[in-house]
């Protein structure tokens, strides 16, 4: 793993995701995508630490701190090991795991969130499923420069 | 041995990263908002390009939607005028003899541009001004010429803005030309409630901020009444859907009143 690349690759969704996509209601979740990515296509212990880290960048552009780092950094690990015994190579496979992954990271942020006695929108699992549905759609496409970026052979598996 | 080492540091680096991530959950937020607040003040200038490219990009009639905030913005400015004008009769009427404060008199403006809107269910804006230019926390935000948020958290030179649509907003406010004070919450889409009124209010009655001492001395304008319907548990009264007199999230400046600013 090229952690500098990574740091990199994180700064730029996160400042993408905060500004240029922070204004339309539907949207694709970077993170979520880069979340997937590096589940699928690095070691155990890199996407392990890249999920907690790509969790850490979620929540600092969300209003509080500590409900996306658990639930990015538990269901990043969960797909590592997912992962293991279920291939996601090709294209569908990865848009159906980005779209479980956000439906299920939504819904373990939205209660931790609660747990903060933090309040909840009301649209919130309409939002979660767009989200979810257009990042499945977007996603796979993405992965391809962030292999290039990260120079990770797409192919090794 | 070494698929054994490996299995152990991965449970061992999952265990820890867990725990920092559960001390971040259990942290006060006066202690975590510092991260996303220095996030916004490091990151400010590509923060803000993305979201001038972002607000270019979903303006499609640039020339009329000029026209239509310059008229906002004036419709809002004469709402305020109307509002300091009933008062200024009413001080009148009570011919108090004392000596009241003008509206804003002594009040410095700190023009902020906006640097980020936090994703979420809070509706919340983090501004590019701090302690150090004279902010302070319950703070009225103005958004062409309407209070849109009130300061809900500082640093030297970052604040965070709770706008009043978000849930956890509690703001004093008068309806029209009603002198009864009511409290508007925030509904965490793009609107606020009024509940419980005797009268219903008229589709585009506006409501009014009641003053503060200390940080707002003359009512304001804050939204404007969208729709009026009988509350569920007790039919005779209304419940009031306010929505913001001001188009919040296209707004680039706002502008913060500091009430007695040191000179």
């Amino acid at each position: 793993m090229r952690w500098f690349r990574f740091v990199a690759l994180i700064l730029v969704a996160t400042l993408l995701q905060a500004s240029l996509l922070a204004y339309w209601n539907i949207k694709p979740d970077l993170l979520l995508i880069l979340l997937v990515f590096f589940a699928v296509y690095c070691n155990s212990s890199e996407a392990i630490i890249s999920s907690f880290t790509i969790g850490f960048a979620a929540d600092i552009i969300s209003p509080a701190m500590g409900p996306q780092i658990i639930s990015f950094g538990l269901l990043g690990t969960a797909l590592v090991y997912l992962h293991r015994v279920i291939a996601i190579k090709k294209m569908p496979y990865q848009a159906i795991a980005i779209f479980i992954t956000g439906i299920l990271i939504g819904i373990l942020t939205h209660w931790l969130t609660l747990l903060r006695a933090e309040p909840a929108a009301k649209n919130i699992f309409f939002i979660l499923l767009w989200t979810s549905l257009y990042s499945a759609l977007v996603g796979p496409f993405l992965f391809l420069p962030a292999a290039w970026w990260m120079r990770i052979k797409t192919k090794r598996f | 041995m070494a698929k054994n080492q490996t299995r152990c540091s991965n449970r061992m680096a999952f265990t820890l990263l867990l725990l920092t991530g559960l001390i971040f959950l259990l942290s006060p937020q006066n202690l975590t908002n510092k991260f996303q607040l220095a996030f916004a003040r490091i990151f400010r200038w590509p923060l803000s390009i993305g979201r001038n490219f972002s607000l270019a990009a979903r303006t499609h009639q640039p020339a009329n939607q000029m026209l239509k905030r310059s008229q906002m913005q004036y419709q809002n400015h004469i709402d305020n005028l109307q509002e300091q004008l009933r008062q200024e009769r009413l001080k009148v009427q009570k011919l108090s003899g004392t000596r009241e404060r003008l509206p804003l008199e002594g009040a410095n403006l700190v023009v902020a541009a906006v640097s980020m809107a936090p994703e979420g269910m809070k509706k919340e804006l983090i501004i590019n001004r701090g302690s150090v230019d004279g902010l302070a926390v319950g703070q009225f935000v103005l958004g062409d010429n309407s209070i849109i948020a009130i300061v809900s958290d500082i640093s030297s030179r970052t604040a965070r803005v709770r706008l009043f649509t978000d849930p956890e907003s509690k703001i004093a406010v008068t309806v029209g030309t009603s002198n009864i004070e009511r409290i508007m919450q925030g509904n965490g889409d793009n609107s606020a409630v009024i509940s419980m009124l005797k009268n219903r209010a008229k589709t585009g009655t506006a409501v009014f901020a009641r003053k503060k001492p200390g940080f707002l001395d003359a009512p304001m304008i804050i939204g404007k009444v969208a729709q009026s319907e009988r509350n569920k548990e007790s039919p005779l009264l209304w419940d009031i859907t306010i929505e913001p007199a001001c188009d919040i999230e296209a707004l680039n400046d706002v502008a913060v009143i500091v009430m007695n600013p040191d000179k």
